[in-house]
């Protein structure tokens, strides 16, 4: 489970005309990751998918955007798969063209429709802000003999530059009303030649006139109920417009939802490209496959591909180590924990996946610094309850929960009440020093794993070096080893012993050697940074260790809190206490809660994954028909 | 940003800032011919007979601007997010050179292959979402697409434009003004140290927009001062808000340049074209950025400081690989890289225009 999935190199050579058919083959094994190297073969330099590409990428944004105004089945069940050749999919791409024409003239006319609507709306705001106005509006109307009146809506944006152009034009700008993102404006200025230029700057400004119905100042009412009725009038449009659309679009429903299928089936072909490339009638592609699976894959191919085809497959070289991809783990349960896992970064082939390590470790921490049987029934409740929102994720919560009330089982803790369950052990509150050895002991164990795994990942791909000398080695493990057992040297017996001093001592000029032999400076700059790191081995690795005493403090710390709570309880009457307690443990479960799952993700991150897991590798995602979603 | 922030993105400028060329190096850059500039600068393209000259030169800028970026994307990275912001928003002017070619190539019903072509490739945090614009396959549909994104307040243009088969340069106006004052707001974001120098360098490049933008649009375009205006961006140094509605009421090119206040008034008093006015105001523009570069206290700043400086050395370095592509004569590119002052007489003619 600890070690990734062997993977194999694998090329296949098909005639071009097999390419769709070989595709989807390969889509159906769901096990081929796409190599996007180029060749090696200079011969090997034509792009055969990049038609096929290009026609699918048009036909595919066609039918997306008519699916916006003709909804249809989005991700349909594919009944047979067949093979879609160029010829069939450029037929498509030319019907789903003549089909959006159609439907964009429609999209054409709704937007006319809003953007009248929109009009409407602003004409009324603006009419009702009329009627307060003690002014004759009749003045508004049209220009007078010496002065010109503009009425209207500009983009609230413009307002402050539009104001100084009028300026310049000898014009005055009034601001009567904003509303979202327009200004409602007058401009008022003498009749004259500025006319054109200042209509040229009212354009380049947006600025749309609002016309003054002539009964404004006598019967706003009737005024009123025009603009309803326009309004009225556009909803009927808009209505008949989306009927015409759909009695038009009738008779291709079923075209379409085919349609989608035919690019569902065309699209391996298309998530082929980057990996295809081609010389006459041969097609060559590459990809990672799942050892185990390489057979299956030989035989579908042989299955399905009517022409001679060539596989070959091979180990990862060395030097490809970094490019071969990862297969996911495929643990229900473990799935959440790979999903935090996944945010540090992903195994690099030949890496030891932490995910397991990962999950164990996360729920003894969490349990033992957040243990209460209440409380983790809570968590492990509401992870059921909300299953189907939290997705995979519900499982995550579910276990943090159960751990919880199995700690909560050995300290004997009920929502922070500690007499009424019998303690399987102890509370943590009853013996804070054993708490924090134990701890310290976890911490010891924990990092004496991360280093034995760091060795491990380096010595499985032969870097042996990396292995003995590098940061987490074999010799810092030494190194660290020895500092524990003189640190227990001097608590039980009061000195640090000959021995474990004489570990530390040659492990760390074990280490300075290396280190002096690796840089490139001059010698005081050598000295420094020789100096300094073998000084930071030895901090970090004891404040590390002093890191993981925070296991123990949060369990006592929720001791405390419980008991904090209750004090405060004990001073009300027995509803108040009853409250108290209530809302003292909704506190405790979000805020502590929070505070422990941050504190438990520092350790798996910091003082963990640090030091053995470089997460620089990437997921396996094999070529696979994919319901509904687009390839990049 | 962190004490250690700010020293790592010091120390990334003063190493980047080396890169930086001094007149002498340009001088040198002028006698190197293509293959020593492909080796220098890693032009490889340009060595590639296969391609035309139109195909290398766009090769060369689109590999000269992504130098420019990467640059940019190394140095926003220990920025906190205002300040981050702000660089990226400089560097989206190529964002906006992708949306005006799509824009002018689907009002001039281009080829998508076409269209394709000249569009710039960006970083994501550079780049607009401009994969819809593209796909819109008339331009009504690109016209709602604009209608319904970020670029709403220009589509009302757009859509005029092409209903009354208009030139696109109002639009092209409108995206560039609204470019700079959203440069203006993420300065004003500011209320820390970085204000006051930013404040200085982006108010020195807009002293250099506006001025050109105004006295284009007025003697070249006879725009009137109202529309003049109200495509300007007031800067945040000399050319402000009542500097403008005073400068763009002004009859003539050489009045305008009078009034302008010091040190332009100065520096500009022998220039007659718009073309000398743009040189002049480059250097100003280069020299204060150098200014800031050197003594800037606000890492940003320096940082963006660099960047300006670093955007003028390619373009110069563009105009040298053009030149040696079109086979132009030495004296020609000596003039385009401001080793020489233009002496003969189509020089002013040909992009300028003479006092009025």
């Amino acid at each position: 489970m600890l070690r990734p999935r062997p993977m194999k190199h694998v090329r296949l050579l098909v005639l071009t005309e097999d390419l769709p058919q070989a595709s989807l083959a390969l889509a159906e094994t769901e096990s081929f990751h796409p190599d996007t190297r180029p060749p090696l073969e200079s011969e090997l330099s034509g792009l055969p998918g990049r038609d096929y590409r290009d026609t699918y990428h048009q036909a595919r944004s066609r039918l997306d955007k008519i699916a916006k105004l003709i909804p249809g089945a989005q991700h349909p069940e594919l009944s047979e798969v067949r093979v879609i050749e160029l010829a069939e999919l450029t037929g498509l791409n030319d019907w789903l063209g003549q089909i959006w024409e159609k439907t964009s003239r429609y999209e054409e006319d709704l937007r006319r429709l809003d953007d009248q609507d929109r009009f409407v709306r602003e004409q009324e705001a603006a009419l009702s802000n009329f009627q307060h106005l003690n002014i004759d509006l009749g003045m508004l109307r049209s220009k007078t003999r010496f002065l010109d009146f503009y009425v209207g809506i500009v983009p609230r944006e413009n307002l402050r530059q539009l104001e100084g152009a009028v300026g310049l034009a000898g014009h005055l700008l009034h601001v009567y009303m904003q509303r979202g993102e327009n200004a409602h404006v007058v401009i008022v200025g003498p009749t004259g030649t500025k006319e054109a230029q200042l209509s040229a700057v009212l354009n380049a400004a947006g600025f749309q006139p609002i016309p003054i119905p002539l009964e404004l100042d006598q019967k706003p009412e009737e005024i009123r109920g025009d603009l309803d009725a326009q309004r009225k009038d556009i909803r009927a449009q808009r209505e008949a417009l989306h009927q015409r659309l759909s009695d038009w679009s009738a008779g291709f429903l079923d075209r379409l939802v085919e349609a989608r299928r035919t690019l569902m089936l065309a699209e391996p072909l298309v998530s082929l490209d980057p990996s295809l490339r081609s010389a006459g009638h041969l097609a060559r592609l590459a990809g990672w496959v799942p050892a185990r699976e390489v057979e299956r894959l030989t035989a579908r191919l042989r299955e399905s591909l009517a022409m001679p085809f060539e596989i070959q497959s091979r180990d990862p070289l060395a030097e490809e180590r970094k490019l071969v991809p990862t297969v996911p783990v495929k643990n229900r349960l473990l799935q959440p924990f790979a999903l935090l896992v996944n945010q540090y970064g992903i195994p690099e082939y030949g890496e030891v996946d932490p995910t397991p390590l990962f999950a164990v470790t996360f729920l003894l921490m969490f349990g033992s610094m957040f243990g209460d049987v209440g409380q983790g029934a809570v968590i492990a409740a509401l992870a059921w309850y909300f299953r189907a929102k939290l997705n995979r994720f519900w499982l995550f919560g579910l276990l943090a929960g159960l751990a919880s009330m199995f700690f909560g089982f050995l300290y004997g803790s009920l929502f922070g009440y500690e007499d009424v369950l019998p303690a399987l052990w102890m509370s943590p509150i009853h013996d804070p020093i054993l708490m924090l050895k134990i701890a310290l002991g976890y911490g010891v164990v924990f990092l004496v794993l991360a280093c034995l795994l760091a060795i491990f990942n380096r010595a499985v791909i032969g870097n042996w070096w990396g292995a003995v000398f590098g940061h987490h080695g074999l010799v810092n493990l030494v190194f660290y080893l020895s500092l524990v057992w003189g640190g227990l040297n001097l608590g039980i017996q009061g000195a640090f012993g000959t021995a474990p001093a004489i570990l530390v001592v040659a492990t760390l000029a074990a280490l300075a050697w290396y280190n002096w032999r690796h840089l490139d400076a001059p010698v005081g700059e050598k000295v420094l940074v020789v100096f300094i790191e073998t000084l930071e081995t030895v901090i970090g690795y004891v404040s590390n260790t002093l890191s993981f005493l925070r296991v123990a403090a949060f369990s006592l710390n929720h001791v405390a809190l419980s008991i904090a709570v209750f004090t405060l309880a004990n001073m009300m009457g027995s509803f108040g206490h009853v409250v108290t307690v209530i809302l003292g443990n909704v506190f405790v479960l979000v805020l502590e809660g929070g505070i422990v799952m941050i504190q438990v993700m520092r350790l798996q991150y910091y003082e963990g994954f640090s030091r053995y897991f470089s997460g620089e590798g990437h997921a396996f995602a094999p070529l696979r028909l994919r319901h509904g979603s687009a390839p990049s | 940003m962190s004490s250690a922030e700010k020293a790592y993105l010091n120390t990334r400028v003063a190493m980047m800032a080396t890169q930086l060329l001094d007149p002498d190096a340009i001088g040198r850059l002028s006698q190197m011919q293509l293959p020593e500039l492909a080796e220098r600068f890693h032009l490889s393209s340009l060595l590639d007979d296969q391609l035309s000259a139109q195909s290398r030169s766009r090769a060369i800028e689109q590999t000269l601007i992504q130098v420019l970026l990467s640059e940019l994307q190394i140095l926003v990275r220990p920025m906190n997010a205002p300040e981050r912001a702000i660089v990226l928003a400089w560097g989206r002017k190529y964002a906006l050179f992708n949306l005006k070619t799509l824009i002018r190539g689907k009002l001039h019903d281009l080829d998508q292959k076409e269209i394709r072509d000249n569009l710039f490739d960006l970083p994501p945090n550079i780049s607009l979402p401009d994969q819809d614009l593209f796909r819109a396959e008339n331009v009504l549909e690109l016209l709602r697409l604009l209608e319904a994104g970020p670029h709403s307040l220009i589509a009302r243009q757009a859509r005029e434009i092409y209903e009354q088969r208009r030139e696109p340069f109002a639009l092209e106006a409108a995206i560039d003004q609204r470019y700079y004052a959203g440069l203006v707001r993420q300065v004003m974001q500011f209320h820390d140290d970085n204000l006051q120098p930013l404040q200085h360098l982006i108010g020195t490049e807009l002293d250099r927009i506006d001025l050109l933008w105004l006295l284009r649009f007025r003697f070249s375009y006879q725009l009137s001062p109202s529309e003049t205006f109200f495509q300007l961006v007031p800067s945040l140094r000399l050319l402000h808000r009542e500097r403008l509605l005073g400068l763009v009421n002004i009859e003539t090119f050489q009045r305008v340049l009078e009034s302008l206040p010091p040190p332009l008034d100065a520096l500009l008093a022998d220039s007659h074209t718009v073309i000398d006015v743009q040189r002049h105001m480059g250097r100003y523009v280069a020299h204060e950025a150098r200014r800031i570069l050197r003594h800037s206290p606000s890492g940003v700043a320096r940082a963006l400081a660099y960047l300006m400086l670093r955007e003028m050395d390619l373009f110069l370095l563009y105009a040298l690989v053009q030149g040696r592509l079109l086979n132009l004569s030495s004296e020609v590119v000596d003039i385009a890289l401001e080793i020489t002052e233009p002496t003969c007489p189509w020089a002013g003619a040909a992009g300028g225009t003479k006092a009025a």
